[in-house]
């Protein structure tokens, strides 16, 4: 036998080894991988979300990166920035979070306000006397105002603080006495729910406002809040260590790759890492247009600055969710405008009793041009994906991961799409399949 | 400072000087200043280039990369030879065979457009490489290096586009040139 032939003997042994270490290597990453993610399940949305926002924030780093700075320096000096951002934002925020007194008198007014205009829905019809609606509305809204009232009393010590608040309490002034009037009116409803219908003469069958089912211990199962809180600490350790990343974990990651699939990979992850990062940073643009259209119509609509503003931040933020968001924006806007008293709109001519009617027209203007204008001009048409799998990705996620697995969904569907779309052109263009 | 003082502190500072020289990076960035591509650039400018290459080993008579896939990268030879071919359908012919310090590839560093040859390590090699989009990405976080590297790279297509001029009108009869 010629040498050649030994060695190539020796290499074909050696390949045919290493195949099997690969092979075994893999198969045990992916059951220890698979058992880690399964117990430590609690640990992957604080650091995907650090991640995520690492991701985001990459470009913050990058533009602000000085050449004869070092590295470690130059993210300390960004993260400064962004923690002096968010510092006046929360200072500014926190100006708007109600505290305790201001609580207190929204879930009385918020009560109050409910059941009047739920009573205005019920009585008007049936004083016409022409209206077959009115009872089939009070049977259907009927037990979802009772359990809106459920959950809008005030405990035991909520009304004493109430009554404390009333008097002056705190060093504060004493809470105007229109809403001590809501609080008393709120008192006797609880009663008057069983003979609500009463007054109008109607032979409906009375019903009874069962009191609260105590909660079941909801704890009893999932991690507990010092486990969860200890969890979430990681995801700000995320951000910080990812933002001091300078492509080392990329090169980490490259490294382990085959020879072969050296230079597709790397198109690969670079495509991918384009695909995602327009995406993240498109919606968080297209959710901020959206809050800020939101915040300019509810401002024009007469509603306080701070009100408007925390509004449209949340509707905003939820906005990331498709449909959900305008839903849930619709729900916000649509509450306070049933609470809001006192509202001069900015705009002559609207009537402030119609407030709901303009919150619910301002919703869709901002819908539509959500669709029409924010996201075509911020994401393109990079992200094409088919409605019926929004809906279906948002339904899944829901399911696997509650809220954040909605918000979470949409994501997800543009890292497959766009990663299996990539690999295989790829896998094409490097003639390898 | 007496004699003995003298020696330590010479001692001392020959052996940081030989952990420091012994240090990777400061092996790559001293191997990188030898390769005529990047000979424009300071100590500074290559460290910035050394970090953002990969380090790549193949065996021998393993591909780096064939004849018609895409081009995503430079590659330079830290050791080993690399024999670049070109396959036709019954021959094989081998246009050069490259060693340590010699570069290949750098096409892929202006566009993907098909690589021209097949590149094979002859013998175990130990590449690095540098990739479209990482220099790219130089361009806005550092565009005097980029540029320096851009600049090389554009004159040695233009030294190179001479040079098959000068092999055309070798090779081309006086009296055509011009007609026609």
């Amino acid at each position: 036998m010629s040498n050649g032939q030994e060695f190539e003997e020796i290499e074909q042994e050696r390949k045919a080894r290493r195949k099997v270490f690969y092979l075994t290597f893999a198969a045990l990453v992916l059951i220890v991988g698979g058992f880690l993610i399964w117990k430590l399940s609690i640990l992957i949305l604080p650091i995907i979300v650090g991640a995520l926002l690492a991701f985001v924030f990459r470009p913050v780093k990058e533009r602000f990166r000085v050449r004869w700075l070092p590295h470690q320096i130059q993210v300390l000096c960004s993260f400064a920035a962004i923690g002096l951002v968010l510092f006046f934002a929360f200072n500014t925020l926190r100006k708007h979070i109600p505290d305790e007194e201001q609580k207190l008198e929204f879930k009385v007014r918020l009560k109050y306000k409910l059941n009047e205009k739920y009573r205005q829905l019920v009585a008007k019809p049936a004083e016409e006397k022409s209206n077959a609606v009115a009872p089939l509305i009070e049977k259907e809204l009927g037990p979802l105002m009772d359990k809106f009232n459920q959950s809008l009393e005030l405990n035991p010590e909520e009304r004493d603080l109430f009554l404390k608040y009333a008097a002056g309490h705190n060093g504060k002034p004493p809470i105007q006495g229109k809403f001590v009037d809501y609080f008393r009116a709120n008192q006797r409803m609880r009663k008057y729910v069983i003979l609500e219908k009463a007054p109008t003469g109607a032979a409906e069958p009375t019903r009874t406002v069962a009191p609260a089912p105590a909660e079941p211990g909801a704890a009893t199962e999932g991690p507990s809040f010092e486990n969860k809180l200890s969890a979430w600490m990681l995801a700000p350790l995320i951000f910080i260590f990812l933002g001091f990343d300078n492509g080392q974990i990329r090169r980490f990651f490259i490294g382990l790759v085959p020879n072969r699939y050296f230079e597709l990979s790397l198109t690969v992850v670079d495509r991918l890492d384009d695909a995602i990062g327009n995406y993240l940073r498109g919606t968080l643009i297209e959710c901020f247009l959206v809050g800020v259209t939101l915040a300019l119509g509810l401002i024009l609509l007469g509603i306080p600055v701070g009100v408007a503003v925390a509004i449209a931040v949340v509707s905003g933020l939820l906005n990331a969710i498709p449909f959900v968001g305008t839903a849930i924006a619709l729900v916000i806007g649509l509450g306070y405008a049933l609470v809001a008293e006192n509202i001069r709109p900015l705009i002559p001519g609207l009537n402030p009793n119609d407030l709901a009617l303009y919150v619910v027209i301002l919703v869709v203007i901002t819908h539509v041009l959500d669709d029409v204008v924010f996201q075509p001009f911020v994401l393109g048409s990079a992200v094409n994906v088919h409605p019926l799998v929004v809906v279906i990705a948002i339904i899944s996620g829901s399911l696997i991961m509650g809220l954040w697995g909605m918000l979470f969904a949409i994501p997800t569907v543009v890292v497959i799409k766009t990663a299996v779309a990539t690999f295989f052109e790829e896998l094409k263009d490097y003639r390898i399949i | 400072m007496s004699v003995r003082n003298l020696t330590a502190d010479k001692l001392l500072w020959e052996t940081l000087g030989r952990w420091k020289r012994s240090s990777p990076e400061l092996d790559r960035i001293q191997f990188l200043k030898t390769v005529p591509f990047f000979d424009r650039l300071s100590n500074r400018q290559l460290k910035s280039v050394s970090d953002i290459m990969f380090e790549r080993k193949y065996d021998a008579n393993e591909s780096i990369f064939e004849e018609g896939q895409p081009g995503a990268a430079l590659f330079l030879i830290l050791d080993g030879k690399v024999a670049v071919e070109i396959f036709r359908e019954t021959s094989t012919t081998r246009l050069a065979v490259l060693e340590k310090g010699a570069f290949f590839g750098e096409m892929a560093l202006l566009d993907d457009t098909p690589r021209s040859a097949t590149a094979r390590a002859l013998e175990r090699t130990r590449t690095l490489a540098l990739y479209r989009n990482d220099l790219r990405g130089l361009v806005h976080r550092d565009a005097k290096t980029a540029c320096r590297i851009y600049r090389s790279l554009a004159g040695m297509i233009a030294d190179r586009l001479r040079l098959t001029n000068e092999l055309v009108q070798m090779k081309t009869p006086t009296d055509d040139v011009g007609s026609g």
